[in-house]
């Protein structure tokens, strides 16, 4: 059987790519994973390879020629097998999706690719698992030849695109397929796109957890306000124009959730500072604006929390990571920071292990420092630095008491943090640990 | 020496901590002739496809002075004869990478980062910009503002070109990638037309920064460490010969 060679989609926003090279003339013999041609998007070439074995019958673009996504390009065929049939048909369908578009997934108006649309949906699976393998050739008819109800927009825009409307599943009133099922198919272009490299199962699974994907996190882009803000005030202020809040933190609940789980024995102890890394964290998890990443030209909200803690070493210091910290146990948190500590002492940390922090925590309490202001460790947008826990007089309900008692001071990038997004984030956290039972929730 | 063993024991001990980012190798190879460079980036980016090699790896190097041209490379944008180039020590090649015409030599920090984009994304526009977005970020951090240009790949300073980009992908995974002028003789550029734009004035660190530019090897590291920042990852050296180990090289 004859296996149709289409111009692939390199990149969603592709609409054309040039072809810049054969690789294989016609009447050579390819084999499925050859090398037929490259293509050239912007400043980026692609190789284009065979998806079947056969003789290359027909080369229908010339070398530095321009080409729609999903034009046909080559057909590979049995040496005397008559294609003209195939040949009359082009532009045929090629952009078939790798599964149906459900419509949960197609009215989101700037679809992702599909790789990174799929990543976040199942974070521990291995990363490589690769679409479930659709046709990469569109099969020639559809739903029996019966042709679906379509808008006059869809039927305009899936001409353009060279798409079967009997491949495509409608979301419309009806089963009607509406511009969005059109827009959705062109997206899921580059699942099939994907695979070129023949048996997808023969990939192996990298051994290493691949943490980041796309989908853990968003990048903003800056708007005309922020950049005047962020131009402004590092003229100002150096080049990260840092500002401070400081606050008072009533331990007295915190207190008593200690005293009781000591009680319960001693594999329950955990530290005031490990109980205040993970209300740090799960506040982070509420505030993306403030577990972000200053890039420059955007700046990047982490959806996941990985919390750096400063180390002092003998010659420095070191900032470990508690990698998605708001969603570990108290205690795993306890157990995991004083290893981290103890083997960044020993000088003993992978650099995995210190790259990546979306926020961070300096704590000198252990030296009787009441207060302290920490440095923001770039691209990170704010660090906390925590103070000496310790019994202070207070005034409560107009008399005075004493009251167990820690202050902590948040330096924000006022690049990125404004002071009212940075006070927000502070009573998030004031209420965290004064409710500590909000950390169990 | 330290440094290395230390470096050594970690790698197993990583395994039983779950870390924050998934690395990628960063190797820094000094200078190295074009066409030695190419070879290495194609067996990288075999092994890569493989999985031999399970991480992405951004090699950082220098090339001796060479003329490349790229896949959308027209005649005239190469000004110089053949003649003219070899009596300036060029060499020429014909490269398979996107873009036009370039020159490569001592003092630009060429970049190539072999990257697995099923991993990322499969998108190659949104690499381009991913890489400018590198670029960017790391001159911001030696005080060099920068941008892009609408259509015209590449990162810009004050409408002078500092780094030019140029990529290659197999089954998702890439090679070539970007060269910046750190301390490049610019002069060079007057044997071409940098990338096929008539009327672009090339710049380096050197000419924006004057004496407060940094050293390559600075730049490298700041490099090196924008790549993790910007594809999420975690960036750590991996010394040449290990590098050649993976790849059972001789």
């Amino acid at each position: 059987m004859a296996t149709k060679v289409f111009m692939e989609a390199l990149s969603p926003t592709m609409e054309e790519g040039r072809l810049v090279k054969w690789l294989k003339n016609e009447g050579d013999t390819v084999a499925k994973g050859d090398i037929l041609a490259e293509v050239e998007t912007d400043k980026a070439v692609m190789e284009l390879t065979a998806r079947g074995d056969g003789v290359l019958r027909a080369r229908l673009a010339a070398e530095g020629d321009t080409r729609p996504v999903g034009e046909l390009l080559a057909v590979i065929g049995a040496a005397d097998e008559n294609i003209d049939a195939l040949l009359k048909k082009a532009p045929a369908a090629a952009v078939t999706p790798s599964e149906p578009s459900s419509p949960g997934r197609a009215p989101s108006p700037v679809a992702p690719p599909a790789s990174a649309d799929r990543a976040p949906a199942a974070p521990p699976s291995p990363p490589s698992s690769p679409p479930t393998a659709a046709p990469a050739v569109a099969p020639e008819s559809g739903n029996g030849g019966e042709r679906p109800r379509s808008s006059p927009l869809a039927r305009r825009l899936a001409s353009e695109r060279g798409l079967d409307l009997g491949q495509l599943h409608g979301s419309g009133p009806g089963g009607r397929v509406i511009r969005r099922d059109i827009e959705a198919a062109v997206a899921a272009a580059p699942a099939s796109a994907a695979q070129t490299s023949g048996a997808p199962a023969a990939r192996t699974a990298p051994p290493a957890p691949r943490i980041a994907a796309a989908g853990d996190y968003e990048d903003v882009p800056l708007t005309l306000i922020r950049k005047t803000i962020a131009r402004r005030l590092a003229e100002s202020n150096g080049p990260i124009p840092t500002f401070f809040l400081t606050a008072d933190f009533d331990l007295t609940s915190v207190r008593e959730l200690r005293t009781r789980m000591i009680a319960l024995g001693d594999e329950f102890k955990v530290s005031y500072n490990d109980i205040l890394l993970k209300a740090i964290a799960t506040a982070l998890s509420q505030h993306p604006e403030v577990n972000a990443h200053w890039l420059g030209d955007s700046i990047r909200r982490n959806h996941r929390v990985h919390l750096g803690m400063a180390v002092a070493v003998e010659d420095g210091l070191i900032t470990p990571i508690i990698a998605d910290a708001d969603k570990k146990r108290i205690s795993e948190i306890a157990r995991e920071s004083r290893e981290l500590a103890k083997r960044a002492r020993e000088r003993k940390l992978a650099p995995e292990e210190y790259t990546g922090a979306t926020s961070t925590v300096s704590n000198l309490g252990m030296f009787g420092i009441d207060e302290l202001t920490a440095i923001i460790n770039p691209p990170e947008v704010a660090i906390f630095a925590v103070g000496a826990v310790g019994d202070v007089p207070v005034v409560v309900d107009g008399a005075l008491a004493v009251r167990t008692r820690v202050r902590i001071t948040m330096s924000c990038d006022h690049r990125a943090v404004d002071g009212a997004t940075g006070a927000r984030f502070m009573q998030t956290l004031r209420r965290l640990i004064e409710n500590p039972l909000m950390l169990v929730f | 020496m330290r440094e290395m063993s230390v470096a050594a024991t970690s790698v197993a001990a990583a395994r039983d901590v779950s870390p924050a980012l998934a690395p990628m190798h960063v190797v820094h190879l000094g200078l190295v002739p074009y066409e030695r460079a190419l070879e290495l980036q194609r067996a990288v980016a075999r092994a890569r496809i493989s999985g031999a090699i399970p991480h992405d790896v951004l090699l950082l190097l220098e090339h001796p002075p060479v003329v490349t041209l790229g896949r959308s490379s027209k005649a005239q944008h190469l000004v110089a004869s053949p003649a003219l180039l070899e009596t300036r020590g060029v060499e020429l090649f014909e490269a398979e990478r996107g873009g036009d015409v370039t020159f490569h030599g001592p003092g630009q920090l060429v970049g190539y980062p072999i990257v697995n984009l099923r991993e990322h994304r499969q998108d190659l526009h949104w690499y381009l910009r991913q890489v400018e977005a590198v670029l960017m970020h790391a001159l911001e951090g030696i005080g060099i503002p920068s941008e892009r240009s609408e259509g015209r790949t590449g990162v810009w300073t004050n409408g002078r070109k500092i780094a030019s980009i140029g990529v290659h992908a197999r089954d998702w995974v890439t090679w070539h990638g970007f060269a910046l002028n750190v301390h490049t003789d610019l002069s060079y550029f007057d044997l071409i037309v940098p990338c096929g734009l008539s009327g672009v004035t090339m710049t380096s660190v050197a000419r924006e920064l004057g004496a407060d530019a940094p050293a390559m090897d600075a730049v490298a590291e700041r490099v090196a460490a924008s790549f993790g920042t910007v594809f999420a990852r975690a960036p750590g050296l991996l010394d040449p010969g290990s590098l050649s180990t993976m790849l059972a090289l001789p």
